[in-house]
């Protein structure tokens, strides 16, 4: 009755519908089983709203703060946040049903529900219309992670939010206490500031965005958003909270302090968990790793033969576009393709304000790698034409080179459309591109990519638009920004 | 008390590594000066190493099987005598340290530059099926040329590439797959798929460490294979002439106490025709794309031995006498027996003879010693009725077999080489002719 699939995949988010849409275009009979929203976080409930509240908390803010130079009187601005919501909405559906239609364009069957595995052939999916077998050759697990809580506080999306939550209200609140300050957290922060709320983010460690940024890219980050008016606690341990009155109460260890913050909601954005302990791997023999992470081989093959697994619950990054590629190389490999997982980098964004984005490794990173010998340089985007035309001056382009050959080890930008400046990046670095290759390449003047070619030209020593000494022939990094 | 380490000493020119097959010693046992401590197997050679110093040994720094590079550390000896008595107060906190603070995990790869790790996330064991592995981070090749190498089960790892800062090319890797510049011309050993073996389970079967000469026989034979197109002439040869002259020679050589042989008469024939045939006495240095000429004449003789095959080396073969020859190759061929031979006595052949015609077979097709371009094959003599003037005779024929490296030596010239050593072995007073 069961009929076998040759591919099914479970979780359809940018990992999973991928390796099913990749899967069906190589002849292959594929099933996708999802137990939410098609697209999963990142169309739905991550990636993409968050985007849109974002560029919504941008336009309001520069209405406010930039039209006045150039002219503009801004008087009073209605803003209604519901409306916003359902704008919001619009675009997360818009993209959902379009994974809905390329998945069917695809021919591939698509099975509401909550799987299980059974054993290594079979899963139990829990539909609407109660439980269903789905056989297959090969599965590929792609079910990613969800947030964690942390001890004193359980997001129940009501007064503590998730992410989740957060991207859901109906008002903005008047005061927000986010617990975490790692890309979630301050992406939130920041466009919650942007639309009105008081915010006070409290970080556990040191440094905001540890070890996801390179420092001195934070460093700009942070500036701004303390002129934007975000106070920041670092070394902040929240410890509970409590309601009082109709607000909410936040206790927290501030440098050894008690302290307590007024809050009319809490965000909890202390990191994510891969949803290894769901779907019952165990019957289907795949290993789970101590961090909760699926082990995989570079072909993100499983211990279980057939099984497959690849995004979030694969292992770091973390992130919609590593899953995505993922799933493309595991369709093939599956196809009897001799692929395997090869990247030489996952470039990341973080979409603070300005913007953060990498590719390639940090000068720490290069260290640790063994390249004893670099070229770091920096180009500031307040010598870029575009840039101050944007009245977006704030960071810099830095690049880090090996000083030996000057083959790009990594690049780091922080400012205006970072995201899409990083590109270029992964790309130069995949090429196994030097220096020289993406100074010599003629960029489009006036345009924010130019400060790509400059900070190449910075790193060898001699950018134009920056004063740098003369002829620093092999010489360490002659740049130093003017910001 | 006083400790010292035990290096793996210098053991041949070149020899930058050798594996450990062996210890002769364990922890515990006490160690004379000059002890053979433990075999290792470099190239071809498998040599025992002896303890520069006497003593206890502490720690064994390296497990059989390992790969150590010289001048490391392989084990570690307690001094005997002065160094021990000079801590004599030591008190009894520390008896024996049995696996007292675990030796830090060997080198297990050999003498490896320090590599960036690899930037992608933890195996779960790398897979049998698939190869290549990944390309390391520090390969720099674009997408599109990682991809074509793997499809085309090329290894980037082990590419040299020609661009800018070693950047491999899609011409590199599409060359790689020909056969030339896969292998530079120094490195021998070439990483291939290595599919598992199911076998049976209980007592059916029995399982042995691969190591030693046989596993580098292993790897020099299917480096061969996979870098050299191989072709094989044959021809059969009347030696009834040599067969005489042997004969007496061999007489002559009783006198003096050495054992004359066919094989110095069938070096002689082939050294006179590889000095009319130079590409045969020649090598291919794939990585520069470029011929070489040797004009020296080495000859490598393949013995059997318990271990495996060896091939000696006749240096300068073509300065020798008839009798230099045969002495040399008896001792050589006895101590390569004995698993004695020194390296350097099997290196440098410039051709190799395989006589396996004492054994049997009429004939064979053998493979070519790379970097070598030939090999000479010779096999059993027999009577056979040949038609001569009309008339059957019985004759003593022998057959012989050219195997070339078809890069450098065509069909037609390798009759033509067959044709001019057959006529020498015919006429084995032609000889005289060449003689210098």
């Amino acid at each position: 009755m069961s009929e076998v699939y040759d591919v099914c995949v479970i979780g359809s988010g940018p990992g999973g519908y991928v390796a099913a849409i990749r899967s069906a275009q190589l002849g292959m009979k594929t099933a996708i089983i999802e137990r939410e929203w098609l697209g999963g976080v990142c169309l739905n409930v991550g990636c993409i709203p968050s985007k849109a509240m974002i560029t919504a908390g941008h336009f309001l803010h520069k209405m406010q703060h930039d039209g006045k130079s150039m002219g503009f009187t801004v008087g009073k601005i209605d803003f209604d946040m519901k409306q916003l919501k359902t704008w919001k909405q619009s675009v997360c559906d818009k993209m959902s049903g379009g994974v809905s239609q390329l998945l069917k364009g695809n021919k591939v069957d698509i099975i509401m529900g909550v799987a299980d595995f059974k054993n290594s052939g079979e899963i139990t999916v829990q539909t609407k219309e109660g439980p269903k077998a789905v056989k297959a050759k090969n599965f590929i697990v792609a079910t990613g992670s969800r947030p964690i809580d942390i001890p004193g506080f359980q997001a129940d999306e009501t007064d503590v939010l998730s992410s989740t939550g957060a991207l859901d209200l109906e008002e903005v609140p008047k005061n927000l206490v986010v617990i975490g300050g790692g890309y979630i957290g301050l992406e939130i922060s920041s466009y919650m500031k942007n639309l009105g709320a008081e915010v006070v983010v409290l970080e556990a460690s040191d440094a905001l965005l540890k070890g996801m940024a390179d420092p001195e890219c934070v460093q700009v980050v942070a500036r701004k958003l303390k002129k934007n008016g975000v106070t920041v606690h670092l070394n902040a341990f929240a410890k509970s909270w409590k309601k009082s009155g109709k607000s909410l109460e936040v206790t927290a260890e501030v440098k050894g302090k008690m302290e307590t913050f007024k809050a009319d909601k809490v965000l909890l954005t202390v990191g994510r968990k891969p949803n290894s302990d769901e779907m019952n791997f165990k019957a289907a023999g795949v290993k789970v790793d101590s961090k909760g992470f699926i082990e995989v081989n570079p072909q993100r093959k499983t211990s279980a033969p057939g099984i497959y697994a690849i995004g979030d619950i694969a292992g770091q990054p973390m992130l919609a576009h590593k899953a995505s590629h993922e799933g493309v190389m595991v369709a093939e490999v599956i196809a009897c393709q001799n692929r395997v997982y090869d990247a030489k980098t996952v470039p990341a964004v973080i979409f603070v304000d300005p913007e953060i984005a990498s590719a390639g490794m940090t000068e720490e990173e290069c260290k640790a790698a063994g390249y004893t010998d670099l070229k770091v340089g920096k180009f500031p985007f307040g010598a870029n034409g575009r840039a101050v035309s944007m009245m977006h001056t704030d960071g810099f382009v830095k690049m880090i080179a090996d000083a030996n050959n000057n083959v790009l080890l990594g690049v780091h930008i922080v400012g205006p459309e970072a995201s899409n400046l990083i590109s270029e990046a992964a790309l130069a670095i995949e090429m196994g591109a030097t220096l020289e290759d993406l100074a010599l390449t003629i960029h489009p003047h006036p345009t924010l990519g130019e400060t790509m070619m400059e900070a190449a030209e910075a790193t060898l020593g001699h950018a134009i638009h920056i004063i740098q000494k003369p002829l620093a022939k092999g010489g360490k990094s002659g740049a130093s920004a003017r910001a | 008390m006083a400790t010292k380490d035990v290096n793996l000493p210098d053991i041949g020119e070149g020899v930058t590594e050798g594996e450990l097959v062996q210890w002769l010693v364990a922890v515990g046992d006490s160690v004379e000066a000059d002890q053979p401590i433990a075999e290792v197997m470099t190239d071809k050679a498998t040599v025992e190493v002896p303890s520069p110093y006497a003593g206890t040994v502490k720690e064994l720094k390296a497990e059989e099987g390992d790969v150590i590079p010289i001048e490391t550390v392989m084990l570690v000896l307690n001094e005997s005598g002065a160094g021990a008595a000079a801590s004599a107060p030591a008190p009894a906190a520390e008896p024996e340290p049995v696996a007292a603070p675990a030796p830090q995990p060997q080198t297990n790869g050999g003498s490896h530059a320090p590599q960036p790790a690899a930037a992608t996330p933890a195996s779960a064991g790398a897979s049998a099926e698939m190869y290549p592995p990944v390309a390391d981070s520090t390969v720099l090749a674009t997408p599109g040329t990682r991809r074509l190498a793997r499809e085309m089960s090329v290894d980037i790892n082990q590419l040299q590439g020609s661009g800018l800062a070693g950047r491999v090319t899609r011409d590199d890797v599409l060359s790689a797959k020909g056969g030339a510049g896969a292998v530079s011309a120094g490195s021998p050993s070439v990483q291939m798929p290595a599919p598992s073996y199911q076998g049976q389970p209980g007592d059916m079967e029995e399982r042995v460490s691969m190591r030693g000469i046989r596993k580098k026989i292993a790897e020099n034979m299917q480096m061969a294979k996979r870098v050299v197109p191989h072709f094989t002439l044959m021809e059969e040869v009347n030696v009834t002439s040599l067969v005489k002259m042997r004969t007496e020679a061999k007489a002559m050589g009783e006198r003096k106490g050495v054992k004359v042989t066919y094989l110095p008469f069938v070096m002689k024939a082939l050294i006179a025709t590889l000095r009319e045939f130079p590409m045969f006495n020649a090598s291919i240095d794939d990585e520069a794309s470029e011929i070489v000429y040797k004009k020296f004449f080495n000859i490598g003789f393949a013995a059997d031995t318990p271990n495996g095959l060896l091939v000696p080396v006749i240096k300068n073969a073509d300065q020798k006498t008839i009798l230099q020859l045969s002495a040399e190759i008896v001792d050589l061929a006895t101590r390569a027996r004995e698993g004695k031979l020194q390296l350097d006595e099997m290196r440098g052949a410039t051709m190799t003879i395989t006589n396996i015609g004492s054994v049997g077979g009429v004939y064979a097709t053998p493979i070519i010693n790379h970097p070598e371009v030939a090999i000479l094959g010779m096999y059993k003599m027999e009577d056979k009725p040949v038609m001569i003037n009309g008339k059957f005779r019985a004759q003593k024929m022998m057959n012989y077999t050219i195997t070339c490296d078809h890069r450098l030596i065509d069909g037609a010239v390798a009759a033509n080489f067959m044709k001019a050593f057959a006529s020498r072995i015919e006429s084995p007073s032609a000889l005289m002719l060449d003689m210098i």
